[in-house]
């Protein structure tokens, strides 16, 4: 494995847009044309030379990783629409975090601001800080959003973390957020994620969930009126076919969506899985 | 003494004032047909002490007055050398302004947005996730036999807004007027739009998205568990709904109320989505509420020139668009920008203080007709002449149908147009930029 190392000289004073930060960009070249890669501050181009000590040796994307050093809150778009290869940043960071990937991992070791992991579609972005609002989230407009891959968030997550999320059994994508506890509308407008909180929920979990599976380990403020209550359960089984165990209040929904309505299977006699959203809640 | 037919200034837009001039004193002496806050607007064109005649540059913290060649000059100097400017408001003004507004944001590559970020903004972003159906407002004064107002009070902010088009008015299809319609207010509190309605139903603040939620879930028939809904009781909210299917032509008609509290978009998107589902059984349209008599014109104005309706970034040369990452409270609140240029609007009375503080801390032009909280922060003062009442435009009605403003008199002192002063100050920004290079 080569790797690279990046190093903030310092804080920068506008938002520095550096999509070029991503092992696709970093791939088959020598450290000085790295240096000059162009990132955006303000409405400036600039090298990343300029604001990074960059040293280590390149090579090939399969197997480059890509280390960043210092507060980089201030930078946004890190790891956008990487492809593969590996980005580990110990310290904070901006916006668009790891935004639209495909595959590679990510690793935050620190916090991220807004829309860290948006639109995902394959990969692995792990935070071991909290995470701000529109985690996995699709950008404004778009129908789908994560499609694919998985989040991990340690603490928090922001409001509407997931929205429009969207994965499918049969074509084996399994879009997955695992985070410590979450804001308000996790997951609105759901078709087909699966996400696990380890802690609690603010309102409206789950809104609009045309099918997909939420797990809150911990509470929910307020439910949504139109999620209905079908039982207790000791096993979730997760559309990826993972099992988890402990005591559950099983509910079906969002009643309100149009193609939601509880389906039962013919065979089974059972409500369907498959066709409806479920949230379960740790008694 | 000269009288004239002319257009309001709110999102109404009413288009049957007559104002009448003193030509000699060049001042508005008599407005009629107007609701308070129009005729308030014509009075306030008079010249006054809290009326800028003059353009006016800060020195040691007093205004001197200058000339526009200075004016501009300064003010093209602060924006040639900004990283990060931030061009704010032009809802207030003419179409051809908000034109001229997006080509200087272009040049600078700046931030570019209008009031919508602190208004309707919400609606639009729910109207680009779940679409929105819409109708111009005179097919709901001739067809609407349910008006539902979701957190707005007409009666105090569009004035007008019943008697021309949602409660009063005889529509085509709807001879008896207020007694064809039934009007249903949806709010936290008991407004007067709310005392004049056949129906009130008082929801919890903040608790909006549930009620939708809930009734759209009774639409698509479920049963629901629990007694009631956001303080509204389960068979309060059946028959709601059984209200709502059995109507010929309904329309939601909504505000603040729901745009601005709690879940924001999420409000709209949900009423958006029990709107297209009522249309399973009835005609249903909703409208949103709109404040600036122009805002709507520059959503269309912005959209139709950059693909964006407001947030815009042109930091890349290209616009791009992301509420939230580029709206201006937010960018102020990151304390991002190094510099502004507000038009027609006064984001020191409504944006959030510790935005204000970050606004005031970097250079300020102000184009604005009157002594506000921002114009008197402002380092360059730019008068313009008032749109729709001291020279000609195009504003757009809350249902985005373009209506022309007219001129009823002249401007005071040495004011110009907003597109005039926007034009100059291109020309100027333009010159100083290709000397820099």
């Amino acid at each position: 494995m080569t790797e690279i190392k990046l190093k903030l000289k310092k804080v920068p004073e506008f938002p520095l847009e550096a999509d070029v930060i991503s092992p696709d960009h970093f791939a088959g070249k020598s450290v000085a044309d790295i240096k000059k890669l162009i990132v955006y501050h303000g409405n400036e181009e600039k090298t990343l030379g300029e604001f990074f000590d960059i040293t280590g040796k390149p090579g090939e994307i399969a197997d480059l990783k890509i280390t960043i050093e210092g507060n980089l809150s201030n930078v946004k778009r890190i790891g956008e629409k990487m492809t593969a290869g590996e980005i580990v940043v110990n310290g904070d960071v901006g916006m668009h975090v790891g935004n639209q990937m495909t595959g590679g991992k990510i690793l935050v070791n620190g916090n991220t601001d807004d829309w860290a992991g948006a639109m995902l579609n394959g990969g692995e972005l792990e935070i071991t800080g909290n995470a701000g609002h529109y985690v996995g989230a699709a950008y404004r407009g778009f129908w789908k959003g994560m499609q694919n891959g998985v989040i991990k968030v340690h603490g928090k997550v922001g409001n509407e973390a997931l929205t429009w999320v969207n994965g499918s059994k049969p074509a084996k994508r399994f879009p997955t957020l695992k985070c410590g506890s979450a804001g308000s509308f996790l997951g609105i407008h759901g078709h087909g994620g699966t996400i696990i909180v380890e802690g609690n929920c603010d309102r409206c979990v789950g809104a609009d969930q045309v099918r997909g599976t939420i797990v809150v380990k911990g509470s929910v403020s307020r439910i949504l009126p139109s999620y209905k209550k079908l039982g207790e359960v000791k096993e979730i089984e997760l559309m990826s076919g993972e099992k988890i165990t402990g005591n559950f209040t099983e509910y079906s929904g969002d009643h309100s969506v149009e193609k939601n309505h509880s389906k039962i299977d013919k065979k089974t006699g059972k409500i369907s899985n498959s066709s409806n959203g479920r949230l379960y809640i740790a008694v | 003494m000269i009288s004239y037919r002319f257009i309001a200034v709110c999102g109404t837009l009413c288009d049957d004032l007559e104002v009448d001039v003193d030509i000699k004193e060049n001042k508005v002496v008599e407005v009629r047909n107007g609701c308070q806050i129009g005729t308030k607007k014509y009075f306030a064109s008079n010249p006054s002490d809290h009326r800028y005649e003059r353009p006016l540059i800060k020195e040691n913290g007093t205004f001197k007055e200058v000339s526009w060649d200075e004016a501009l000059n300064k003010a093209a100097d602060i924006l040639v050398n900004t990283k990060r400017a931030l061009l704010y408001g032009f809802s207030s003004t003419e179409c051809d302004a908000q034109g001229k507004g997006v080509e200087l944001a272009e040049i600078l590559g700046a931030i570019l947005d209008n009031t919508a970020s602190v208004c309707h903004g919400p609606s639009l972003l729910a109207i680009q996730d779940v679409g929105a159906p819409t109708s111009t407002l005179g097919e709901y004064k001739n067809r609407a036999d349910l008006v539902l107002f979701w957190g707005c009070n007409p009666v105090h902010a569009h004035p007008r807004h019943l008697g021309r088009y949602s409660e009063f008015v005889r529509g085509y299809f709807r001879k008896d007027g207020r007694n064809d319609r039934y009007i249903i207010v949806v709010d936290p509190r008991n407004t007067h739009t709310a005392q004049i309605a056949d129906l009130f139903v008082r929801v919890n603040p903040s608790e909006d998205y549930e009620l939708i939620n809930a009734i759209r879930a009774i639409l698509r028939g479920t049963e629901l568990d629990g007694k009631e809904v956001s303080g509204v009781p389960m068979e309060d909210i059946v028959a709601l709904v059984d209200k709502l299917k059995s109507c010929k032509f309904g329309v939601i008609f909504f505000g603040m109320g729901l745009t601005q509290s709690l879940a924001h978009h999420r409000n709209i998107d949900a009423a958006i989505c029990l709107v297209r589902e009522l249309n399973d059984y009835t005609k249903f349209l909703l409208t949103p509420m709109r404040g600036h008599y122009n805002v709507a014109g520059a959503n269309q104005v912005f959209s139709w020139q950059t693909g964006y309706s407001y947030s815009i970034d042109f930091s890349k040369g290209y616009p791009r668009y992301n509420p939230g990452e580029f709206s201006s409270v937010d960018v102020l609140m990151r304390d991002e920008i190094d510099a502004s240029l507000i038009v027609a609007s006064d984001p020191a009375s409504n944006f959030p203080a510790a935005s204000v503080k970050n606004l005031f801390k970097h250079p300020l032009i102000s184009i604005e007709p009157h002594h506000t909280p921002t114009s008197v922060n402002a380092d360059v003062i730019l008068p313009p002449a008032i749109a729709g009442i001291e020279c000609e435009g195009t504003a757009y009605r809350m249902d985005s149908v373009p209506l022309r403003l007219r001129k009823v008199k002249d401007a005071p002192g040495e004011c110009l147009t907003d597109k005039e002063i926007l034009e100059r100050l291109i020309e100027v920004v333009k010159q100083k930029k290709e000397s820099k290079n």
